[in-house]
């Protein structure tokens, strides 16, 4: 069965995460995405792990091999006048241009919506950079640390009020990056919409920075409403809401409505602390927490993550195993839905990797073909799309456009 | 005439509650859909309920900044499903619409009578989707999930955390945002597929898997090499200097707490270090065997974060930042949310919103992150009191008399 994108044609110049992902979250529904990279090094992601036993290999990065199955590959120097000639073909038959050249970037290659619409007025160009096409940041260097800082987020993670010396902490991975790209993709979706109703394309432009500060649950409207700020030093609104230790690892208890917590006592066989009036209702466990973790650690310390767990689920209290890898790829639920898929790439081998996030009645995700090797579909779209001969693409080679 | 927003004339009937689904349908109205959400006043939406509240004082449930926050451009209408007739107003609302999405437990909307089978036969071409914390399969169906949970639960808290210390959180409920602009995009697909074949269907997304697509790096180390990813604070194997260096404290207190201040750097490669070491007054090492090459800066991390800090710890946050991207340096502010509210970059962008809401009045609330350069692209509207418009839509959009809406509300079928 085709998937929902099947006819879709999309030409991505990307690197690292944000338009990576976006277009292999279209790729994977169906579209046929051309990525574009770098001659020589390619995209940046092939240098970053991890690696089948540990060794650097750009065509074995999980990073890569991940961000990039369903696409043909090519590799292009569009800063060359030949190279944007090029990208102008590719794009002339394209539904959408997809890429996160930083604004600076942008103008030494001289890559604007303008251009493209010439060759293709019905193009949707999606632009996704970190701090947008304009504003004072427009031309600051970024990378995913410093746009997770700048959204507003990263201030709310880390050690508490005990240890201030600590700074601020990441949260683990490329999350700018990935949200950009999920972001850049639900943008996307919507300029294809409105086509497919006004028969016209546009420029999409989306910011990581505003990205992340459109996500910060609660914690920025403390600011307007009551002017507070949150910060990863001060106290939770309400508790529990904590990863505490087990007997055998780490659980999260997680107690948001007052009836979870009344279960959660119930599972804990009622002790005598439970009826304090201090722990009366979740903001009363908040105010009161010193006093709660020291009781509430005490009894799941006794128990085992696994099975607090599941006796939490049958009562229907959302705790939740604090998951190791190892816990992901061999969990029964997991497996039952038959999350992880394995893809054989030919030089990196066979793995197991993240699957789909969502699951279609009639089109479904799908893994048609492993992540391109470097410029492994040069012939097949210089050549038998654009109609290069065989003498011209040695040129070009040689030159170090493709 | 003036031009549409992308998806306007899509109605979506809004089953969702808490973060993810309504930060899902948020995107959708940001979009230009118009999303009604059905609500109850017998069992309000938990966000209704928590703070922050202007005053910080709860009273009543259209007050709260976080609602307030991930409903602006939707409709409310209450119904309470304990009476039939509110079942009959849903079906007509299903009818009317191009989308029904949930994201309560599994089994809720069955029970309820609004399965996909029953959905489909009100409205064959109908998009269904339901986006629940582990999927409508597998042995943990039934289990309940909120975001807070879902961070340790996707592995991601096994990954965070400073070195040799426990699994730390993200300090917010990142995985419902993720599910939501994932569930957003899964919509417009949906529908872009009815577009082409006139085709409905239903889509079934788990909160938890969306959370294990976005980091990858880690479920693949083990895949690859059988290894848990050791916990490293902001540190990068790759790039260094990476991390979160301390200026000077706010000026003032707030709440009679100092509120310290923080600022990021990055050097993604040897150049960067150089152009670092000259902008913090310190040419010499830029050459140094210590610093020379990302391999000795790894060696060398401790000492060299020292040296950074020492420099940003007399400074202020937004001109020590000024300061080194001027230089070339890849940096930005830890912004918190007094910093974030009068960000140079967002406010010139006009990012922010200001809407006058019935009860809280014109508070900032955040925007929409992406511009399109031929569609409108606007918040339209407050987020709504509860029930708001549930009048609007039974008599405007699916045909209820004044006499038979009275009636309906004398039953308590729209509380
Ligand atoms: C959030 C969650 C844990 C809340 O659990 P809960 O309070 O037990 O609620 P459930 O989803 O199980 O059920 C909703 C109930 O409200 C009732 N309800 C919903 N809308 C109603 C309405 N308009 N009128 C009357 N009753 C209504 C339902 O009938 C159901 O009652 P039932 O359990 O008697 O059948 C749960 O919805 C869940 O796991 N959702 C998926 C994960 C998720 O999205 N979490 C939140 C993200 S932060």
């Amino acid at each position: 069965m085709a998937g929902a994108l099947s006819d879709l044609k999309i030409v991505e110049l990307g690197e690292l995460v944000s338009a990576p992902y976006a277009s292999k979250l279209m790729a994977d529904m169906g579209a046929e995405v051309i990525k574009i990279e770098r001659p020589g090094t390619g995209d940046r992601s092939r240098q970053r792990g991890p690696f089948p036993g540990g060794e650097p290999h750009p065509e074995k990065s999980g990073l890569f091999l991940y961000l990039n199955t369903n696409k043909l590959g090519v590799t292009l120097d569009v800063a060359t006048p030949e190279g944007f000639g090029l990208l102008e073909r590719l794009v002339a038959d394209a539904d959408i241009f997809i890429h996160n050249l930083n604004p600076p970037e942008m103008d030494r290659v001289g890559l604007t919506y303008e251009r493209l619409a010439k060759v293709n007025p019905r193009l949707i160009m999606t632009s996704i950079t970190p701090w947008g096409l304009s504003g004072p940041y427009r031309d600051w260097r970024a990378e995913d640390l410093t746009v997770w800082t700048a959204g507003g987020v990263c201030v709310l993670n880390g050690a508490g009020p005990e240890h201030p010396e600590l700074p601020p902490l990441k949260t683990f991975g490329h999350q700018s990056g990935y949200q950009g790209g999920v972001h850049g993709a639900v943008a996307t979706m919507g300029a294809l919409m409105a086509r497919l109703r006004d028969g016209e394309g546009q420029h999409v432009e989306v910011s990581e920075q505003e990205t992340i500060a459109s996500m910060l649950e609660m914690t920025f409207e403390y600011w307007p409403y009551m002017k507070m700020v949150a910060t990863r030093l001060g106290a939770k609104p309400i508790q529990p809401v904590e990863t505490m230790e087990a007997s055998d690892g780490y659980i999260y208890i997680c107690c948001i409505e007052d009836h979870q917590w009344d279960r959660l006592v119930e599972v804990m066989g009622n002790p005598e602390w439970a009826k304090e009036e201090i722990f009366a209702d979740r903001f009363k466990r908040a105010a009161s927490w010193d006093a709660l973790k020291v009781f509430l650690g005490d009894y799941v310390r006794q128990r085992t993550v696994l099975g607090l767990y599941k006796a939490a689920q049958a009562k229907r209290i959302p705790l939740a195993p604090v998951s190791t890898m190892g816990d992901l790829l061999n969990s029964e639920h997991l497996k039952a839905r038959g999350f992880f898929v394995e893809i054989t790439q030919p030089v990196a081998g066979t793995h197991k990797y993240p699957g789909a996030p969502l699951k279609y009645e009639k089109t479904p995700w799908q893994i048609r073909r492993p992540a391109p090797t470097l410029g492994q579909h040069n012939e097949e779209i210089f050549g038998a799309r654009l109609g290069l001969d065989k003498a011209r693409l040695g040129e070009l080679s040689k030159k170090g456009v493709i | 005439m003036a031009k549409k927003l992308p998806l306007e004339g899509i109605r979506i009937a809004d089953f969702t509650w808490v973060w993810a689904g309504p930060y899902c349908t948020l995107q959708l109205a940001h979009l230009g859909a118009e999303v009604i959400r059905i609500e109850t006043r017998t069992r309000p939406c938990v966000t209704r309920m928590l703070p922050p509240w202007p005053d910080g004082k709860f009273s009543g449930p259209d007050c709260s900044g976080y609602f307030n926050q991930y409903n602006q451009g939707k409709k409310s209408i209450t119904l309470n499903f304990k009476h039939p007739e509110a079942h009959e107003v849903a079906r007509r609302l299903i009818k009317a619409s191009d989308v029904v999405i949930n994201n309560f437990a599994a089994g809720v909307m069955e029970r309820m009578g609004f399965g996909y089978p029953e959905v489909r036969k009100l409205k064959p071409d109908i998009v269904m989707v339901s986006l629940t914390g582990y999927g409508d399969t597998g042995p943990y169906r039934d289990y309940v999930a909120y975001g807070p949970a879902q961070v340790p639960l996707s592995g991601l808290s096994s990954l965070t955390g400073y070195k040799g210390w426990p699994p730390m959180h993200a300090g917010f409920s990142y995985a419902d945002p993720n599910a939501g602009a994932h569930g957003a995009m899964a919509v417009m697909m949906a529908l872009y597929h009815r577009a082409r074949t006139g085709e409905g269907q239903y889509v079934e997304m788990s909160q938890w898997e969306c959370a294990i697509d976005v980091l990858a790096e880690g479920t693949l180390e083990y895949s690859m090499n059988g290894r848990e990813p050791e916990r490293n604070g902001n540190r990068d194997p790759y790039m260094a200097p990476h991390g979160n260096f301390k200026c000077l404290d706010w000026p003032d207190k707030i709440a009679d707490q100092v509120v310290d201040r923080w600022i990021s750097i990055v050097c993604a490669d040897d150049a960067e270090w150089g152009r670092l070491a000259r902008a913090i007054g310190r040419p010499e090492l830029a050459a140094d065997p210590r610093f020379k090459t990302l391999a000795a800066r790894k060696n060398n991390e401790d000492e060299l974060e020292a040296i950074i800090t020492s420099w940003t710890s007399t400074r202020d946050p937004a001109s020590a930042v000024e300061h080194l991207q001027k230089a070339g340096v890849a940096a930005g502010v830890v912004a918190d949310a007094r910093y974030l509210s009068q960000d140079p970059n967002l406010t010139a962008r006009d990012y922010f919103v200001y809407k006058q809401h019935p009860e809280v009045g014109v508070k900032q609330h955040c925007g929409i992150p992406w511009r399109m350069s031929a569609t409108p692209c606007e918040v339209r509207s407050p987020a709504p009191t509860i029930g708001q418009h549930t009048d609007e839509v039974l008599m405007g959009t699916l045909g209820y008399s004044r006499a038979e809406l009275d009636e309906l509300k004398k039953k308590h079928a729209l509380d």
